[in-house]
């Protein structure tokens, strides 16, 4: 799983701070500058919960809003880019319980039976994969704010704990009620397949 | 963790593992649900990163609504938009106006005029002369912190906050000046003064029961920035002695020396 990009230096912290106070005070050119140095984290997220680009621009903008808005209740005692990946995390989980998913059932199952590279395969798979995004932004608050950084945002156990501000065990317990949920609802369409025995 | 006991560790782990992975063996349940895990997993974090988006169109997308509240579009209303931005301004140049005459310098962040007095300073701060830019804009910090100090006192600690963020984005403003400034020496004593009255704020803060923590957070970060900017003064302006003159001392020229020839006594001895 990905981890952080990069530590920031004591340097790129404190220009950091910098640009979220200015951006807080209302200056765009330092909010464009932190949007320049965030809007791929974004766009990444948002791309990964609803896999189309022009959609993930689109949710992109909206936490980029959510975000210019909230700034000046921002404190610094938590780093900007957890606090950014919960304000992410949850516009895209919003953004997911607006669409309604276009799947088609029989896909669904057919890949559970193969999953080759046979583009049939291959498209009823982003099909499942899809679903399953979906009904993430369907479980209970708690558990979706805790596997939407897991899936969407891909932090480590350890990040998501400081982005949510619980301990890690709570994480771990979260991330297992809500895999457990989501094979719950999923039924069988989540079922062992070829490529999770080997896995 | 020593050495000696992280072998240990993993041997536990290893050992952990085969009793797991034997029971898995044996229990078909067990078993059914693992690989069902194992397929949850692959579905989670198999999807690609985002193609590569393009950053001009993308912030000038978002630029375009940033500022904006959402407004109901109703037709009638707008063939009176541009009236009613005409009106907006006047009313704004009228309150500006006559608020800034009630408005006292000393109007404070929960005063309902302090946005006059915002106001008031930013016009007064874009109209000045660049000789007279630094003076204002330290006068403009002293008076962010002497609100934080008052707002602090009142158990106003976000108004606080927001006065302290503001003193940080005024002196960063200035950093450029006050860096390299005409009078260094007075550049100094604002220096001080500005660490002063953090001091003073931190003091009010402190003196509370439920002392702010993001205020402490935000004087320390203010006062770091302008030590920051005192060493950077220090090192860009050469030290003067008293009585040495300020003007720049002469690159010292390397003295050609004549090669020693043998004197006429050395001739004699």
């Amino acid at each position: 799983m990905a981890q952080s990009e990069e530590i920031p230096s004591t340097e790129g912290d404190a220009e950091e701070r910098r640009l979220i106070d200015r951006s807080a005070a209302g200056d765009q050119e330092a909010f464009r500058q932190l949007v320049l140095r965030y809007h791929r984290l974004v766009i990444n997220v948002a791309f990964r919960a609803l896999g189309e680009l022009a959609l993930a621009e689109d949710v992109a903008q909206d936490v980029f809003i959510k975000v210019y808005k909230a700034l000046p209740t921002y404190r610094h005692d938590k780093p900007f880019k957890h606090w950014l990946h919960r304000v992410a995390a949850n516009t895209v989980t919003d953004a997911l319980r607006r669409r309604r998913p276009v799947i088609s059932i029989d896909g669904l199952e057919q890949s559970l039976v193969s999953a080759g590279s046979d583009p049939q395969d291959v498209a009823a798979r982003h099909d499942l994969q899809r679903a399953v995004r979906y009904a993430i932004a369907s479980l209970p608050p708690h558990y979706r704010d805790t596997i939407a950084l897991q899936a969407f945002g891909e932090l480590s156990y350890d990040e998501i704990a400081k982005a949510l501000d619980i301990p890690l065990g709570t994480v771990m317990s979260r991330l297992n009620g809500a895999k457990r949920l989501l094979r719950e609802r999923l039924g069988d369409l989540v079922g062992p397949s070829e490529e999770a025995n080997t896995a | 963790m020593t050495s000696s006991a992280r072998p240990r560790r993993r041997i536990r782990h290893e050992i952990e593992r085969r009793r797991i992975d034997g029971h898995i063996t044996g229990c078909p349940t067990c078993a059914h649900e693992l690989r069902e895990v194992r397929e949850l997993n692959l579905l989670l974090v198999t999807l690609p990163p985002a193609p590569p988006v393009a950053f001009a169109p993308f912030w000038l997308n978002l630029q375009a609504v940033l500022p904006q509240r959402r407004v109901l579009r109703i037709p009638w209303i707008q063939s009176y938009r541009r009236l009613g931005v005409a009106f907006a301004m006047a009313a704004t140049a009228a309150l500006a106006a006559g608020g800034s005459a009630f408005a006292a310098p000393s109007a404070l962040p929960d005063n309902p005029l302090y946005p006059v007095k915002q106001l008031e300073e930013s016009v007064r701060l874009a109209l000045a002369p660049t000789n007279e830019r630094l003076a204002i804009q330290l006068e403009l910090a002293n008076e962010r912190l002497r609100e934080a100090q008052v707002m602090a006192g009142h158990h106003k600690p976000l108004l606080a906050e927001n006065s302290l963020r503001a003193f940080r984005v005024t002196v960063d403003d200035a950093a450029a000046a006050l860096k390299n400034p005409a009078n260094p020496k007075a550049a100094k004593e604002a220096l001080h003064t500005l660490h002063v009255k953090l001091d003073a704020v931190e003091r009010e803060n402190a003196s509370r029961g439920d002392d702010d923590e993001d205020i402490k957070q935000l004087v320390a970060a203010a006062n770091d920035e302008l030590d920051r900017i005192e060493e950077e003064d220090a090192i860009a302006t050469p030290t003067l002695l008293i009585g040495e003159q300020a003007t720049p001392r002469p690159t010292p020229q390397p003295t050609v020396r004549p090669t020693p020839r043998p004197t006429d006594k050395e001739h004699g001895d």
